[in-house]
């Protein structure tokens, strides 16, 4: 009974306090394709990816509502850093939706302006509104009908103390006439956050960690849908492992029913607990996720230096071993021979046959591709051509002599079908994360096993020479590359068995694997020459190797690529490859493969559309 | 010279067009699509007071195509030039418009026009024919547009020098604006900046950016009275993409530039 009762009250003060406007809501889903390209268009940092902002509290004042029914203490502001530009994850605070999507767009123009970082919060916000309104003059009336909605929302100043009524004045006035105030009024309590402006004081998120790079892992590529489903970054603060001898410390403290909020150990990569969704949803509800930084021997650190197989047992290494340079994007500095990669052969390769379910789809590519193999032909009879038809006018010339009637045919030969002067490179990512089910019945892995299957099948029918490789890394000294046939090898039951023998392991150094295949390919001396990247993910490492820097390396890769004049295109399952892979590939250097078991078939018709 | 075709120079090309003219060198002009490559070479025939024989080149472009072919007419065979080889008779500049289009072993036929020997040697008349002083070869193409499959050969490109065109800055894309159109300088600077936030989109969002053609078709419809988003909506953005996101977000940057 007491409960119920406290669930009516629950609902009952919740909605006489809720501001927001459920039914205009504009979520962050339905408009990041929108932002990221608006942002880049006003001049924003391509290179940025687009985030949901973590809701941090405010601590200003609150109405007597929303402080009876504990609502509004939290907020989600925008800001930017070195990897992310972050957006709140819905803006329902206008009672139309025009507006809250006008607010999105805002912010977007507001953090695409280039302003001095250094600036204090409230001069650098009036300097960007400025900036930006001056480059778009269109947004103006925006922007004004935005703080029209705005300041009605705003605490009265004449109903606040005298310091925080100056530092409300200012913000007002700020708003309404930007670039008129030189500092804000100091004022103990802080001031209600400006929706309008970005985060005063952005808090330390989980991708800008600084110098992590020997450190054990932190983030783990989580195969938990729910986990990766919510967008919501939690901001982080870093805080001191406790000394694990005091287990019970917390236990045994009165408070410790509320103290579990404050600190929950989520040093999980691997989210073996049962109860990983009870976490999620404590997770959730909490405000700052503290992390401890353990340096020293987690579970999670024995697991994954120790994962190397024994020399033995291990798919054989063919010479030392390559040293392959990196790009550092923070020192725009190329580090030459920082990663050593290993070209391997697998051992347990046996000579076997294509598998029996892919032999139907194999014969249909087959007669398919056979149509592309190199022909050159005389058509004849045609009605523009280099040569005359001889044959076709002399039939003329004698059915005219002859009195009997003639259709007029074309007269001419014509020659068609030119050469296929093409190589092509495919290269797969056979990193930890293609060991996920991909559907009910098949892992990643084995549609990328299909796959090469099937490219295999249809370009042995072309007679395009090809190579594969599979790629995977441990950290940079350790990229494996392995090859499943060179462009010598000959498609046969070996190399059959050795893609029959792929198997998941390890992370995705991608630049490394993409130079090396780039150096390959580069050898070949066909005119044409394609690099087919084939992968499920972004690109990361147990090192530094990750966000911003594994993508801007891997950009790096793919540009020498370019320079040596391949061309290379990228094949992914990945849903979110939209935020990244226009950054790396360009448009239309890539395609998305929505549902990952319609690969096998997709990539070889993909080959043939390029290359027609 | 009274009907000169406009056009705004944004360098030495002039300059260097007329020297390559007067030495006989072969001219290759590199640019995107809708920079003034065209134009300036109109431009430059009617300066010099050249003919001009202008060839748009294509998949199907054979070197008979180019040079010329026998005809049936009654009951005999024929010979008729073709472009290039009219060209070489008459003089005056042979321009051909997107030359990686057509196939390599088709702008072969090109080598011995384009070196020192300047002849064009027709294999099935057995005729050899020299260009006179006059005729000027002019290629063109696009670099950043390129099929998979085409390119030049290296040996033709080093038989020319080469221009590079881009798309003119922002002051000189105004200038060509209102010389064009004669649309005041206000919304001339509002449709490049416009421009311009899509060019930062190339390679990214955008295969291809904004041309200046296309800002001279946005202005034309603004000065024929068309509302000036709507303008920028027909000419930019249904040009530009047809991912029905990344059109709104172009239209977004319309919308930041004009107002609502």
């Amino acid at each position: 009974m007491e409960e119920y009762v406290g669930q009516l009250w629950h609902k009952l003060v919740t909605r006489v306090a809720d501001k927001q406007h459920a039914d205009v809501a504009v979520s962050l889903d339905e408009i990041s394709k929108t932002a990221a390209i608006f942002f880049r268009a006003l001049g924003g940092d391509a290179g940025l990816n687009l985030s949901a902002a973590p809701s941090t509290r405010h601590g200003a004042r609150r109405s007597w509502r929303d402080r009876l029914a504990s609502s509004g203490e939290q907020v989600e502001l925008s800001w930017r850093d070195g990897e992310t530009l972050r957006l709140p994850e819905k803006i329902d605070i206008f009672t139309k939706r025009s507006l809250n999507r006008d607010l999105y767009l805002w912010l977007v123009a507001l953090s695409a302006a280039n302003v001095d970082d250094n600036l204090p919060w409230i001069v650098r916000n009036q300097k960007a509104t400025q900036v930006t309104l001056e480059r778009f003059p269109g947004l103006l009336a925006r922007y004004r009908r935005l703080v029209n909605a705005l300041l009605p929302l705003r605490p009265l100043p004449t109903n606040l103390p005298t310091a925080e009524a100056a530092q409300e004045a200012a913000i007002r006035q700020a708003l309404i006439q930007p670039g008129s105030i030189h500092a804000l009024p100091p004022s103990k309590k802080p001031f209600q956050p400006v929706l309008l402006w970005t985060h005063p004081t952005p808090p330390l998120s989980a991708a800008s960690k600084g110098s992590s790079s020997d450190g054990a892992p932190e983030r783990e590529q989580s195969e938990d849908k729910n986990v990766e489903k919510s967008r919501k970054k939690h901001s982080a603060e870093r805080t001191d492992m406790p000394d694990g001898k005091d287990g019970f410390l917390m236990m045994f403290r009165a408070e410790s029913l509320f103290s579990w909020t404050e600190y929950i150990n989520v040093n999980r990569p691997q989210d073996e607990e049962d109860d990983v969704e009870s976490a999620a949803l404590a997770a959730e509800d909490m405000d700052t996720m503290t992390i401890a930084r353990d340096g020293e021997t987690s579970v999670a650190k024995l697991r994954f230096d120790l994962d190397l197989p024994p020399a033995g047992e291990d798919d054989t290494p063919l010479g030392e071993g390559i040293p392959l340079p990196e790009w550092d994007y923070k020192k725009q500095i190329m580090q030459p021979d920082y990663c050593r990669l290993q070209e391997l052969v697998s051992q347990q390769a046996e000579i076997c046959e294509l598998p029996a379910q892919l032999r139907r789809t194999a014969r249909c590519l087959r007669s398919q591709f056979q149509a592309l193999a190199p022909t050159r032909t005389w058509l004849k009879g045609q009605q523009d051509g280099e040569e005359i038809d001889l044959d076709a006018w002399v039939r003329q010339e004698a059915d005219l002599l002859s009195g009997k009637h003639s259709d007029s045919r074309g007269m001419y030969r014509a020659q068609v079908n030119q050469q296929r002067d093409l190589a092509c490179l495919l290269l797969a990512d056979l990193s930890l994360s293609t060991d996920a089910y991909a559907s009910d019945h098949a892992r990643v892995i084995d549609v990328i096993r299909d796959s090469l299957y099937l490219f295999s099948e249809a370009l042995s029918a072309t007679g395009d020479r090809f190579a594969m490789y599979g790629f995977s890394s441990l950290k940079r000294g350790n990229v494996r590359f392995n090859r499943l046939k060179s462009f010598d090898d000959r498609y046969d039951g070996l190399a059959r068995g050795r893609i029959q023998a792929i198997k998941p392991g390890y992370y995705t150094r991608m630049g490394a694997a993409i130079r090396q295949a780039s150096a390959l390919l580069a050898e070949q001396p066909q005119r044409q020459r394609l690099l087919l990247l084939l992968t499920d993910g972004k690109p990361n490492d147990l090192d530094r190797y990750e966000g911003r820097y594994g993508i801007e390396d891997t950009r790096m890769a793919l540009h020498e690529a370019r320079q040596l004049g391949l061309r290379p295109f990228c094949v992914t399952i990945d849903r979110e490859a939209n935020e990244y892979l226009p950054h790396l590939f360009g448009a239309g250097g890539f395609a998305v493969i929505r549902k990952p078991e319609d690969l096998p078939k997709e990539l070889p018709l993909l080959y043939a559309q390029m290359t027609r | 010279m009274e009907n000169l075709p406009f056009y705004q120079s944004h360098g030495s090309e002039i300059e260097l067009f007329e020297r390559a003219w007067r030495n006989n060198l072969p001219l290759l002009i590199k640019g995107p699509t809708g920079c003034g490559k065209t134009r300036f070479v109109a431009h430059m025939a009617a300066k010099l007071c050249l003919p001009l024989h202008t060839v748009a080149c294509h998949d199907d472009l054979t070197a008979a195509d180019l040079v010329g072919r026998h005809l049936i007419v009654d009951g005999q065979t024929v010979w008729s030039d073709g472009p290039l080889t009219r060209a070489v008779r008459e003089g005056g500049i042979c321009y051909l418009d997107e030359v990686v289009e057509a196939r390599k072993d088709t702008t072969v036929v090109l080598h011995p026009l384009a070196d020192d020997r300047r002849i064009l040697p027709i294999d099935r008349t057995g005729e050899i024919l020299a260009a006179p002083p006059s005729f000027m070869l002019v290629v063109s193409y696009n670099p950043g547009y390129q099929n998979f499959l085409k390119g030049m050969k290296p040996s033709t490109r080093q038989r020319f020098i080469s221009l590079a065109f881009d798309f003119p800055s922002a002051t000189q894309e105004v200038a060509i604006l209102i010389g064009e159109t004669g649309i005041d300088e206000m919304l001339a600077k509002r449709l490049v900046s416009i421009a311009n936030a899509f060019r930062a989109l190339k390679d990214h969002d955008l295969e291809e950016v904004a041309s200046t053609r296309l800002l001279v078709y946005a202005a034309t419809l603004i000065k024929d009275g068309c509302e000036p988003a709507l303008a920028c909506r027909a000419a930019l953005v249904e040009t530009l993409t047809d991912d029905p996101e990344t059109a709104m977000a172009l239209r977004e940057v319309i919308d930041a530039t004009f107002g609502l």
